[in-house]
């Protein structure tokens, strides 16, 4: 368990830009219970001092599209033992796709429920589609 | 209750508890080392099912102060219950010349990042494979072997030649 501060505008409409004070749970990452769609703070590849906090949109083995919105798409396959990090401001983050998949062994918590302002739980945000 | 000899040392043995184990974790704590991809420099016997037994510095994955030519353990990037000792090669800006499985002839390592290499270039899964490795994934220094005692001694850093030192002006 570990209570931390989350500044800045990469996970916008979840949490605000002006900081927003979280509690992170070890256990998830540990026992590697993480899933599509949870809220994650991990350290960032490009600078060791930094904590960032991000979702997890891909686990080992997914296909994804680097970014959906230019002519020509891009796709990844997410290695072994890493995940695929984003923000929930797209137009705003620096993440997996600028420094690619991030290794597992980063992720410092899962975030579970915010404290200050508004305390509630955080969910996994992740709405299946059903096949027709 | 408190007044027990034996119940007051027990107390006062576990209020070092969290000291010791601050100390294992963010200080000095020992390791094994497993496998040949170390060569020569650990286990260089490798008929032999032994192995050594060093000095881990914990304290500079606090402090993320490392220098080319360290022997370092870091959590492997596609496995992270796996912990894995090789030495620094390259930190960042510097430019490398890979070797084979890399598929660019030289790369120029990213911020935050470093290179690093087995010092067995045959039996070694590192940076040629995995590419440049997050400085944040390195856990610890490996300063001391410790065991077997007829090469008691420090590690020492060795520089490659196969580097062209990033230089600020």
């Amino acid at each position: 368990m570990e209570v931390t501060m989350c500044i800045g505008p990469s996970m916008l409409p979840t949490f605000n830009m002006i900081g927003d004070i979280v509690v992170l749970e070890h256990f998830s990452p540990k026992l590697k219970r993480l899933e599509i769609g949870d809220v994650v703070v991990c350290i960032s590849p490009t600078n060791p001092w930094r904590a960032v906090c991000k979702r997890i949109l891909g686990m080992p083995g997914d296909r994804i599209c680097i970014d959906p919105t230019v002519i020509n798409r891009k796709y990844i396959i997410v290695p072994r033992g890493h995940v695929w990090l984003q923000g929930d401001n797209m137009s705003n983050s620096t993440d997996s796709r600028s420094y690619g998949p991030v290794p597992y062994a980063l992720i410092r918590g899962r975030v579970f429920a915010r404290l200050w302002p508004q305390t509630c739980w955080i969910k996994n945000g992740m709405i299946p589609l059903q096949d027709e | 209750m408190f007044n027990n000899f034996n119940v007051r040392t027990f107390i006062r043995a576990a209020a070092w508890g969290p000291v010791i184990l601050f100390f294992v974790e963010h200080g000095f704590s020992i390791g094994s080392i497993q496998g040949r991809s170390m060569q020569p420099t650990f286990n260089p016997d490798s008929n032999k099912l032994r192995r050594d037994i060093v000095l881990l510095n914990r304290w500079i994955a606090v402090t993320h102060d490392y220098a080319r030519g360290d022997v370092v353990t870091l959590y492997a990037p596609d496995d992270p219950d796996r912990v894995i000792t090789k030495r620094i090669i390259a930190l960042e800006g510097d430019t490398v010349f890979t070797t084979l499985p890399y598929p660019d002839k030289h790369v120029k390592i990213p911020k935050g990042h470093c290179w690093v290499e087995g010092d067995d270039v045959f039996h070694s899964k590192d940076s040629n494979e995995y590419g440049p490795i997050p400085l944040a994934l390195i856990n610890a220094k490996v300063s001391y072997i410790l065991w077997p005692f007829s090469r008691f001694s420090k590690v020492e850093r060795v520089e490659s030649s196969r580097v062209s030192v990033f230089k600020e002006d």
